[in-house]
């Protein structure tokens, strides 16, 4: 157990799928050599194949205290990256088109918007996904050079580019598929949470160039922070796929979309948008009380009232939705202080 | 040796008593094992020797190594065959350097030549080596030895050796070439970031690797191991044999 836990919440009701999350983050952190494939931060329209693709089905995390087998994806399950060829249309003057190459037949987000169906009628929402920085990190517990470790300080788990060989047992173990090998490298590598930047005052850079405002930043055990309420105060959000059972750090506000004919008087349960069997499916049984929650508070905020919870998530500025402390981070645990 | 896990009892109970009688042929002072291998002196330099096609190599002394799978390290690895039965190893001293070349038969060449990462910083480049694939290993092969050079009885630990007695590892990859390593017990591993000359080649369904080594005296005991890419072989999960003693 760290001492700190920085922590996530990602309002899905607020991500519009612009991906300028995953720029930023791939700007600053993978764009070296071997690593154009690599998204540390994705965003994957749901339902669909997620990125890398089937990554939510083709195994790894725990069952019963014991590691989960499972493939180390394809490149062709990220996406093999692609260039264009300008040289030859813009200074050759061949006059073909500009074409990629090698032809792509994956990417990530590559069914973007495709979604399903709910009885005759399409549905989709956007699943940004970054490392969850675990409590019970699976790829921690394969890596057989302990190159893996949770920072004492803040919960944040690293991969130690001089331990690893690149033997790729955290790849498999990882049952977000959050960990990606650089062959060139010869090494596995990983979001970070931006920890150069908290240790500096600053947000993380995807949570700081979101335009939808939908990330929320700060220590879990932090009572003030905007996490601490969404996630254990409002239980308004919940992990993905917990019962992969490594205890993610990231958590999600699930969509609670309108019902579809809210104005017949029916609840959002009632009369979803989004299939409930698909939302507990990610989210787990607890998704169920967390719709409810957040409609009845819709439903207050609707006839005038105010509600704590609601404020939050709109998140209208950045103290509102980050609390970074490098201050406390390296003190004592802030309950017992 | 037998890999017990893919054995029966009745096989593994064999190997322990095949393993028994190998010890008590020995005097009780000697080595727990009379498994040598013969390094004899050549007059041609130790770059004729590093081809490991040279046609010299067919005139050394060779010994068939058998070789063991390791069993499953982790609850998740995926069952596996034993695919690789020995390897052949010659050996021969030149330049005041000991040459090893060991042959294997293996039906997969897992082999690449992967970019590297030009000298010029990636951000004062557009465009970046791409990582080809995220899912392959490759072939390799290793000798081992105690990083001392004892020629005492106790061998270090076939497990990467041990505080007591660390190893050196001369290791070398289809893929990435040869890197010198050392160790001290099973996960401790270290690359020193130095090579040796090493070349390897596939051809008709067999590897040849010729590893070039500085000089090793008589009596010392070596192991050696190999890595089949196809079968994700890498880390301890790999083929390996018992201690030899160099003669």
């Amino acid at each position: 157990m760290s001492r700190h836990q920085y922590a996530m919440v990602m309002d899905l009701n607020k991500c519009l799928g612009c991906q300028t999350c995953t720029m930023a983050c791939k700007k600053l952190w993978t764009d070296r050599d071997g690593t154009e494939y690599m998204y540390w931060n994705n965003v994957e329209t749901r339902p669909g194949m997620g990125y890398p693709r089937q990554w939510d089905t083709i195994g790894g995390g725990w069952k019963d205290g014991n590691l989960q087998p499972s493939p180390i994806p394809s490149i062709d399950d990220y996406g093999r990256p692609f260039e264009y060829d300008y040289e030859q249309r813009l200074f050759e003057g061949k006059g073909k088109p500009v074409m990629p190459t090698p032809d792509p037949i994956s990417g990530p987000n590559w069914d973007e918007d495709v979604g399903g169906m709910n009885g005759d009628e399409n549905f989709y929402f956007y699943l940004p996904r970054i490392c969850n920085h675990c409590s019970n990190p699976a790829c921690l517990a394969a890596c057989p050079r302990q190159a893996i470790y949770k920072r004492e300080e803040d919960g944040i788990v690293v991969l130690d580019q001089e331990r690893c060989q690149g033997y790729r047992y955290c790849v498999a173990a990882c049952p977000y598929k959050k960990i990606y090998f650089n062959e060139i490298a010869g090494k596995s590598e990983k979001c970070i949470f931006c920890y150069p930047r908290l240790e500096k005052g600053q947000v993380n850079a995807c949570a700081a160039q979101c335009p939808g405002r939908l990330r929320f930043v700060g220590l879990l055990d932090d009572p003030e922070s905007p996490v601490h309420k969404i996630v254990l105060a409002y239980k308004a959000a919940l992990p993905l796929f917990p019962e992969k059972g490594t205890q993610p750090n990231v958590f999600y506000v699930p969509p609670f979309n309108p019902p579809k004919r809210g104005n017949y008087g029916k609840s959002i349960l009632e009369d979803p948008r989004l299939p409930l069997e698909y939302l507990i499916y990610l989210f787990g049984p607890d998704v169920k009380d967390v719709i409810q929650r957040l409609e009845a508070e819709l439903v207050r905020a609707q006839a005038g009232g105010r509600t704590e919870v609601l404020q939050l998530l709109i998140g209208r500025d950045a103290e509102t939705r980050y609390r970074i402390r490098p201050d406390l981070v390296q003190s004592n645990p802030i309950n017992k202080a | 040796m037998c890999t017990i896990r893919q054995a029966t009892i009745t096989a593994a109970l064999l190997c322990v008593a095949a393993a028994a009688v190998e010890a008590a042929a020995q005097p009780a002072d000697a080595p727990a094992t009379n498994l040598t291998v013969s390094a004899a002196a050549s007059q041609l330099p130790a770059e004729a020797w590093l081809d490991p096609t040279a046609a010299a190599w067919s005139e050394v002394e060779s010994r068939q190594v058998a070789l063991n799978r390791t069993p499953p390290l982790y609850d998740t690895d995926p069952p596996t065959s034993s695919e690789i039965a020995s390897a052949e190893v010659r050996m021969t001293r030149a330049s005041g350097k000991l040459l090893v070349r060991l042959a294997w038969k293996d039906p997969t060449d897992d082999e690449a030549v992967i970019a590297k990462a030009p000298a010029t910083p990636p951000e004062q480049r557009r465009m970046k080596e791409h990582s080809e694939a995220s899912n392959r290993f490759f072939d390799a092969t290793a000798v081992m030895f105690p990083t001392n050079l004892s020629t005492g009885a106790v061998s270090p630990s076939l497990q990467m050796g041990d505080p007591q007695l660390p190893v050196t590892i001369y290791y070398w990859n289809a893929a990435r070439g040869a890197l010198l390593m050392s160790a001290q017990g099973r996960g401790t591993t270290k690359r020193s970031g130095e090579s040796f000359p090493a070349r390897g080649g596939y051809r008709d369904g067999m590897w040849q690797v010729t590893l070039e080594l500085p000089a090793v005296p008589a009596g010392v005991p070596l192991a050696f191991a190999v890595w089949n890419g196809s079968q994700q072989d890498r880390d301890g999960r790999k083929y390996f044999s018992v201690w030899y003693r160099l003669q």
